[in-house]
């Protein structure tokens, strides 16, 4: 009974961790191939939420059902827990500040532009 | 087949396609026109290497490994917000 749940979290664990390798191949061809820098905040969406939170929690599974790292597992799967969750509350504050910044700053040119509303809203006078 | 067996294969399958995001977040960094580019590039990185040590920690039974991720993960919030404060005020504050 007790190895039917480690096999389970074990292999759950290695899915979470291909998903999130998958996800952060994705994330640097996007990063690479995108033309400015308001779409390549899209590519560090994926490269941060799916290629690094999803694999830290599948270390955490694995961390948990595998008996060969014994009397270090409960550290290794708190750890990356507590770094997943962490990366979860603070990856989204950090690309907002940095996309305001640069939105307001004009240090990115909003080049190949269909529509930017905010530079309209700011330049009538609307927002500051 | 044991547990650690079948970790340690798919560990293996795994670690190649990290280093390949690694190598194209760091031609980003190298190549981007602006600074914003050059931070995000820095981000990802940061966070792709944090994921890495956490692999690299179980696939060779050193738990010392993970404890640099969360610091590699504090630091690169301390650098958006760092930035970020810089390019609205062009002064670096308290």
């Amino acid at each position: 009974m007790s190895k039917m749940i480690d096999w389970t979290l074990v292999i759950i664990g290695e899915i979470l961790v291909i998903i999130g390798a998958i996800c952060d191949l994705l994330g640097a061809i996007g990063m690479l191939r995108f033309p400015n820098f308001f779409v390549r905040l899209h590519a560090l969406t994926v490269g941060s939420i799916g290629g690094a939170f999803v694999p830290l929690i599948g270390v955490t599974l694995i961390a948990l059902g595998s008996e060969f790292l014994d009397p270090y597992r409960w550290y290794v799967a708190g750890a990356s827990f507590v770094a997943a969750i962490i990366l979860l509350i603070l990856s989204p504050a950090g690309s907002h500040a940095i996309a305001r910044a640069a939105h307001k700053s004009k240090v990115a040119k909003v080049y190949p532009k269909v529509v930017d509303k905010l530079e309209e809203d700011r330049e009538k006078g609307e927002i500051k | 087949m044991s547990i650690e067996i079948h970790v340690i294969t798919v560990l293996t399958f795994v670690i190649p396609i990290f280093i390949t995001s690694i190598i194209l977040y760091t031609i980003r960094l190298l190549r981007g026109p602006t600074i914003p580019d050059m931070v995000i590039a820095v981000d990802a990185l940061s966070y792709d290497m944090a994921v890495f040590l956490a692999v690299l920690s179980i696939l060779f039974k050193s738990p010392i490994l993970i404890s640099c991720a969360i610091i590699l993960m504090l630091w690169a919030y301390a650098l958006d917000i760092y930035v970020a404060k810089y390019l609205e005020a062009k002064e670096f504050g308290e």
